[in-house]
């Protein structure tokens, strides 16, 4: 690998961080609001549910989230705070559908503290300021003006210092905010404070109240007319206002998210860290309080946020499981619960560890991650592109063709498949006992290859062969009607639709045929100035039966063009440059936009928009698919049209936010496809491979595809181990009835069910920290070697642990050897035939060592101190790459002679690890607890000692990600002919359950993606005009760098997003043509 | 809490990465032991009279002691393990004393690092002068002969568009020297007596603070002449609104003393200040200066000379020790004491101190005498105390990076105090040692 990386995002963010709910996009919409720690989401309350209108990034991590609305005004704002302490205010234009920023700005300080317990931003119900409290001891206060406009912010100086949560009271008639902090002794109490806008400070509110209850973490302001404040505490709830004082006691629970139901603000939904959805209910008599009542409603996914949607539905959004869409019923059902889940939506995160596999050996890596936590803990498999679930085979040597024809037509199922031969043509058809069986259309002539095939109106079915057109009854299946080439002529390509045959001979001959009832008429003749390679009359405009434009794909000249039917006028020409011909021309429509897709003969795609109007072709795009000839052809899956390329790297094309993407299919070599919904196998394709005809269903239209096991427990360490065909995982169970108490274990999965096949409970206290599948040296047998430590209650660092060394046995876990370590394990590495563990501050070195008795044990060998903690360690060769808990990255070696392990180098800067890996010899890899990237390296040739002991700093980027994992490996298939073949990549997992890549590149082409992104800074703004360069700059409390040696790939790709105007201007500051760029840019986008 | 759920609650996004972070330092720094595991080797042969780690890398000690030497430790980088590889012995990487050319005459009182990276260091002494010193050649680039001993220099970390020192020194006037031009940028005067202690504010680089021999602490914006704030004893936070729990801390009598003080305060007829307006950048502006009354020139912030002088890390709070053995902590911005009564017993009054708070500014290290005290800030308490310099201590530095804490005394010794580590598995391999912990 090398310094220069390239940083995407395979999986995007779906923890769901904030939500909330208003009319933001018209006065009339109510939408959802999503924060996905760096993303935005944007979705429109329907009758069929919600709608997504938009999801964009964000440079910056989102702090706070919140819908306001100025006086005045008939929708809302959206103000959106960010942990690097930049602010906007946006709204929606409804022109363009995009985010306007109305206001931006900047509130970091230099005095104070950043505080501990989260960034809090709040606006003022009448809508007077904006209150933040982003540093300890200070409350900021951006004022708006009289016309909705925000005034300069000042500071107030608020001396609780332990904030846990602020809040503004509704119906004050100066903005009053109410602080619930912790004191010095440990006690929570809330104060209220007025904010005097004109003096720039607080007086003392109207009310407070002492000693609440000690987990009171919670405000929930209560709307007029009732007013006042909700404190939600683990014991007791309390209603406090000026004037009343209520409490109710409630069983203990860790209240995590709250979603108010009513604009009168008398009952609220309470998530708690159980994922037990409450209502609580405010009771009253007018505007006075006369107690409070909560009530179970039922489970959910763990909440982090509740936003009551409308008409009982809620959405759930989780970071610890999936996030939901719930309805409320009025009844209960048979298990007592209030809840019915509507919809869930994925969420990876957190995830803490994942391993990559190639479960299905056909060198396609997948990631199976330890997602979730408590209860809502999973396995996920992540596989990228679209998978094929084979039905049935059948060996079937020199396929030229494939169509699948139905007995009626109105028939809903296909019956007859069509399968055509270099001298011959077979028809295999569905037979009672739903076997595939060869069967004959008399009217067909099956001794010639067939052109084309295809349904015809009036029951009757379309056969081309090279000299004649045969229109065939389908319930008869007699020949009813027959249109011969002219003598000298032979038919080379065709197509058909219902109603309409289009064919070519030799000679550049363009025949136009209509079908009637038992009669076929020749309609129209052109005769073209070259020879026609490929054409298409696919309907795409109303008429689903006939189509009004002709595509036609042309030998010599090298030109697609499109002809009006049934006159066969020439519309519109388009050259498509360079020497290969058009193998295969589509008509297609995606989300009511009508494109002409034209496949090349080395596996180039180009598409058009095509105005079906006027037959005008724009925004020409050009993408690299494969090597070998295309072959298109429309499919419908879940009632949405797609396009399937076959070729030796089969696509699916299918359009998302009326955007062309590309997924590929998890087979090697396809020559055909077509669709064939039989109703024995519903919904699926024939696939012609190399010697095999497969009939199989495809997978939902996704680039990655997720699978979820859940384990109704978290997993936290993963491991795959080849021989036995498993997968072992760390875990734990919460045991809900009492506090603290968890279950350990380790679990053994079989790597095709993943059903729990074996497993070891660890001891009361044991945790297990880590585990590998590794061998010993001089033993043939594979072992799962598990690191566990002894967490006691009064102890701050474990002072022992255990290795434990399983075979698998049958199917079982057999505890081979043990040995205690006097610390937490708190990472394995197989080392040169040993087994070095990470115990605390050591490293240590342990080797394998046959007793007498014929067993084996371990026995330690050397080891390394001088860590704060040893957390995460990769080794290659005898290095050994250590990440410290504070202490960065350090570079040990093993010395075999003197069987020692001694220091090599160091980076001195103090990066909290969260992850490390090895790149290459040289370079290493690091994430830290500032979201940031990271890598040094080594320096063997330095002059001096100081210089050889420092690893050197060489690439630094705020990826904005926590990132708990790197592996080697890659999502995607690994052409070895490709150039994205040849890079070699890491993958990574982070907290939100974003999955990336890092890339790295030559030097050659990071230098030209370098100067694309800084080009792309230029045209691309970030949403609330948050600045790219910025967000991407190296941040921690001591110093912020620019990013250098990585590249932000989500910023690279989304060129391809661009319009045409925008690609151009890119195109000319490059000096490098759009269709250049749009390839380079492609490639990368094989990467993920 | 314990560090390895800490740790699992991190990766599972349970707990926020800075939260944990600070948790982790917190921890670590109220856990401090002399440390079992790293011994700096001290190089002089007189009192340490200061103490500093370089603000960029976190690595190099520069060390100060009155035989006029100077040195620089590493305090990553072992010169040499002890042990079976558990004791880090650092020795000085190099010790400027005085038969170096340019080496001090007499004791040196200050040695700190140029803000920017340890290119240069600044050292200033009893023979009046101040020395910048190039750090890979040791020699002197620039130096100012100041008008009497010099007690203290200060440079501002924050400072982007000025490299000035300032010096405390034995003269009333405190001075402000350009390393760039190699001259006197101005002086301020105002103090009566000597001064022993300089400060810069951590969150404008215009401010500047001093604490004089004439018990009065000084905050100067040095764009303008004369101070315009003068921190008075008598005046407290009780009239502001302040927490509840603050006002039940307060002792019977303070608070009797305290009312007095206030209606005094109020019969100067001084308009109260106006409270909570922190400027969210740059400078203080327009602070009852220059027309700053004269009875508030005279205030004092403490009976006697001020020996100490520290700003909290986020800038809101100003530590003083006085040789009236107390210890006040100031809001900075209202310039009021928060009444915190810290339990000192005796501090040294001869000299001045250098006193250190951990990054969360929970804990402050004062020396007390032969003893390092570690207060609770905002209670007060002993949380603990450090013992084991054998006479006075005059300078502390806590590590930010590692939580450690460098003490340096009359004793010639400089003492690392580190969190307790567990060196059981040390059993491993080796003979175990009769290890004494005391740095030798």
């Amino acid at each position: 690998m090398s310094i220069w990386n390239y940083v995407v995002t395979a999986h995007k963010p779906t923890n769901v961080t904030h939500s909330c709910v208003g009319n933001f996009t018209s006065p009339h919409d109510l939408n959802l609001i999503l924060a996905k720690c760096t993303r935005i989401e944007i979705h429109l309350l329907t009758p069929q549910g919600l709608q997504a209108m938009l999801d964009v990034p964000i440079y910056g991590r989102i702090a706070t989230l919140e819908l306001f609305r100025p006086y005045g005004e008939a929708q809302d704002y959206l103000f959106i705070a960010t942990e690097r302490y930049k602010f906007c205010v946006l709204q929606w234009d409804p022109e363009t559908s995009e985010l306007v920023t109305r206001a931006m700005g900047d509130v970091s300080d230099r005095i104070g503290r950043p505080t501990d317990n989260g960034q809090i931003g709040i606006i003022d119900p009448d809508c007077r300021l904006i209150g933040l409290h982003l540093y300890d001891g200070l409350f900021k206060v951006i004022p708006f003006d009289n016309k909705g406009q925000l005034k300069e912010a000042f500071n107030i100086r608020l001396e609780e210092l332990q904030v846990l949560d602020i809040k503004f009271l509704y119906g004050c008639s100066k903005p009053t905010i109410v602080v619930l902090y912790q004191d010095n002794k440990d006690a929570r109490h809330v104060k209220t404070y007025e904010v005097a806008l004109k003096d720039k400070d607080f007086v003392e509110g109207p009310w407070s109240q002492n000693n609440l209850d000690n987990g009171a973490d919670l405000l929930i302001p209560v709307p007029p007319p009732l007013c006042g404040v909700l404190i939600i505490g683990e014991e007791t709830i309390v209603y406090c206002s000026a004037n009343a004082f209520k409490a109710i006691p409630i069983r203990p629970s860790i209240t995590k998210a709250y979603g108010r139901v009513d604009p009168d603000g008398s009952r609220y939904l309470l998530g708690d860290h159980t994922g037990l959805l409450s209502l609580l209910v405010i009771t009253h008599e007018k505007e006075k309080v006369t107690g409070l009542k909560i009530e179970p409603l039922g489970e959910t996914s763990i909440a982090s946020t509740i936003s009551y949607l409308d008409n009982a539905f809620v959405y759930i959004g989780s970071s610890y499981g999936d996030s939901q869409l719930i309805k409320l019923n009025l009844q209960p059902d048979a298990k007592g619960s209030y809840v019915e889940v509507l919809e869930r939506y994925v969420n990876l995160g957190p995830i803490v560890d994942f391993c990559v596999v190639d479960l299905e050996r056909q060198g396609q890596g997948q990631v199976v991650t330890c997602s979730g936590a408590y209860k809502d803990g999973s396995l996920r498999i992540v596989r990228n592109g679209i998978g094929i679930n084979e039905q049935a085979s059948v060996e079937l040597q020199g396929i030229k063709g494939m169509w699948s024809l139905r007995s009626s037509t109105d028939d809903p199922f296909d019956t007859f498949l069509v399968v055509s031969f270099i001298s011959e043509t077979r028809i295999l058809a569905m037979n009672l006992e739903d076997e595939l069986e060869e069967t004959e259309i008399e009217g067909f002539c099956s001794q010639v290859q067939t052109l084309f095939c295809h349904d015809a109106i009036h029951n009757q079915l379309v056969q081309v062969t090279s000299n004649s057109v045969r229109l065939v009854s389908s319930t008869t299946r007699e020949l009813r009607n027959e249109w011969h080439a002219p003598s000298g002529f032979s038919v080379n390509v065709a197509t058909a639709n219902a109603t309409q045959v289009l064919l070519a001979t030799g000679g550049g001959h363009l025949v136009y045929l209509e079908i009637g009832d038992g009669i076929l008429q020749e309609v129209k003749h052109a005769q073209l100035e070259h020879e026609i390679s490929c054409l298409d009359i696919n309907p795409i405009g109303e008429n689903r039966n006939q189509s009004k434009l002709a595509a036609v794909g042309m030998w010599t000249d090298i030109s697609v063009r499109i002809f009006s039917l049934p006159d066969l006028n020439l519309i519109t020409k388009e050259q498509l440059g360079g020497e290969i011909i058009p193998r295969s021309v589509l008509l297609c429509a995606f989300e009511g936009i009508s494109y002409l897709l034209c496949a090349l003969g080395d596996g180039h795609l180009l598409n058009f928009i095509l105005n079906t109007s006027t037959g005008e072709l724009s925004d020409r795009k050009k993408v690299s698919l494969g090597t070998q000839p295309i072959t298109l052809r429309t499919f419908s899956s879940k009632n949405t049209t797609h396009v399937f390329a076959a070729s030796d790297r089969p696509t699916v094309i299918y359009s998302s936010n009326k955007k062309l993407l590309y997924s590929n299919v998890n087979l090697k070599e396809v020559s055909h496809m077509c669709p064939f919904n039989s109703a024995a196998f519903p919904d699926s394709l024939a696939i012609a491979k190399e010697g095999e005809l497969t009939i199989g269903t495809i997978d939902d239209i996704q680039k990655l595809h997720i699978r979820s096991i859940p384990l109704g427990e978290q997993a936290r360490r993963i491991c795959h181990q080849e021989q036995s065909r498993t997968f072992a995982i760390c875990s734990l169970k919460y045991n809900t009835s009492a506090e603290e108490s968890e279950m350990h274990f380790v679990r053994l999965l079989d790597d095709q069910t993943f059903d729990f096949i074996s497993t070891y409970p660890l001891d009361t206290y044991e945790y297990g920290c880590f585990i590998i599948s590794c061998s010993f040296s001089d033993d043939s047998n594979v072992y799962y070697c598990v690191g566990t430590a002894y967490v006691l209650p009064e102890e701050n660092e474990p002072t022992k642990g255990r290795i434990l060394v399983f075979t698998v046995e049958d199917g079982k876990l057999q505890l081979i050897a043990e040995k205690e370590t006097k610390g937490a394990v708190y990472c394995l590495n197989a080392f040169n035939g040993k087994l070095l563990a990470a115990i605390n501050q050591k490293i240590q070195l342990y080797k394998w060592v046959l007793r007498d008795d014929g067993t084996h044990e371990l026995q330690s060998e050397c080891g390394h101190h001088g860590h704060i903690l040893a957390l995460y360690v990769q080794t290659r060769g005898d290095f050994i790459v250590v990440g410290d808990l504070m202490k960065s990255i350090s570079l040990l070696i093993y010395k075999h002679e003197e069987g020692a392990i001694e220091e090599r180098a160091r980076d001195y800067n103090a990066n909290w690890m969260s992850a490390v890996e090895i790149l290459d010899d040289d370079i290493y890899l690091g994430s830290e607890n500032n979201f940031n990237l990271f890598t040094v390296r080594k320096n063997s040739e330095g002059a001096t000692d100081e210089e050889r002991g420092r690893l050197e700093v060489v690439g630094e980027y705020h990826l904005g990600e926590f990132v708990n994992r790197f592996r080697h490996g890659s999502l995607v298939m690994r052409l070895p002919d490709s150039d994205v073949g040849q890079i070699p990549t890491v993958i990574f997992g982070t907290i939100n359950g974003v999955i990336g890549v890092i890339a790295s590149l030559p030097n050659e082409q990071y230098v030209f993606l370098e100067k694309l992104q800084s080009n792309l800074r230029k045209v691309i703004k970030g949403v609330g005009g948050l600045n790219h360069e910025q967000w991407r700059s190296f941040n921690n409390e001591k110093k912020t760098v620019d990013a250098r040696n990585f590249l932000d790939g989500d910023l690279i790709e989304s060129f391809l997003d661009l319009n045409r105007t925008k690609m151009n201007d890119i195109s000319k500051a490059m000096d490098v043509s759009v269709e250049e760029l749009c390839k380079r840019v492609e490639e990368l986008t094989r990467l993920h | 809490m314990q560090t390895w759920k800490q740790i699992r609650d991190r990766e599972a996004g349970k707990l926020p990465s800075r939260a944990f972070a600070n948790r982790i330092k917190s921890n670590r720094a109220s856990d401090l032991q002399l440390s079992n595991h790293k011994d700096l080797v001290s190089s002089h042969k007189g009192a340490i009279n200061s103490l500093q780690i370089d603000l960029t890398e976190g690595r190099y000690l520069l060390s100060a002691a009155s035989d006029a030497s100077v040195a620089v430790y590493d305090v990553q980088r072992p010169s040499e393990y002890e042990g079976g590889g558990v004791i880090c012995k650092h020795r000085s990487i190099f010790v400027v004393d005085k038969q170096h050319e340019a080496g001090h005459k007499y004791a040196v009182s200050s040695a700190i690092w140029y803000p920017i990276d340890t290119g240069l260091f600044v050292t200033g002494s009893y023979d009046h002068l101040i020395n910048v010193w190039d750090t890979n050649t040791t020699q002197v680039v620039v130096n100012f002969k100041m008008p009497g001993k010099v007690y203290r220099t200060a440079m501002s970390t924050i400072a982007t568009s000025h490299m000035l020192i300032a010096a405390g020194t034995e003269d009333v006037q405190v001075r402000l020297c350009d390393i760039s031009s190699g001259a006197f940028a101005h002086t301020l005067s105002g103090h009566r007596d000597g001064v022993m202690n300089v400060e810069w504010s951590t969150s404008s680089e215009w401010v500047l603070i001093t604490g004089g021999c004439d018990g009065a602490v000084r905050f100067w914006d040095i764009r303008r002449a004369g101070c315009f704030q003068v921190l008075d004893q008598s005046r407290t936070q009780l009239g502001r609104r302040s927490p509840i729990l603050k006002r039940s801390l307060i002792t019977k009598d303070s608070s009797t003393k305290l009312r007095v003080a206030q209606k005094k305060h109020n019969g100067i007829g001084n308009k109260q200040q106006p409270i909570g307006r922190v400027p969210s950048k740059g400078p203080m502006k327009q602070r009852l200066h220059p027309g700053m009354l004269s009875t508030q020139d005279r205030a004092t912030a403490h009976y006697g000379a001020v020996t100490g002088l520290k700003v909290t890390e986020g800038g809101l709070y100003l530590l003083s020790a006085g040789s009236d053995s107390r210890l006040r902590l100031w809001d900075v911005e209202s310039s009021c004491d928060t009444l915190v009564n810290f339990e000192t017993v005796r501090l040294q009054t001869s000299k001045p101190i250098q006193l250190a708070t951990t990054q969360d500014s929970t804990l402050v290290f004062v020396p007390c005498m032969r003893t390092v005290k570690a207060f609770d800030m905002w209670s007060g308490n002993t949380y603990t105390t450090l013992r084991g310099h054998y006479e006075c201590v005059n300078a502390c530095w806590f590590n930010q990076q590692d939580q450690e804490l460098y003490t340096g005394g009359n004793d010639r010794q400089i003492l690392v105090w580190s969190p307790a580590r567990l060196n059981a598995d040390q059993m491993d391999e080796g003979p175990t040692e009769d290890q004494d912990n005391w740095s030798s």
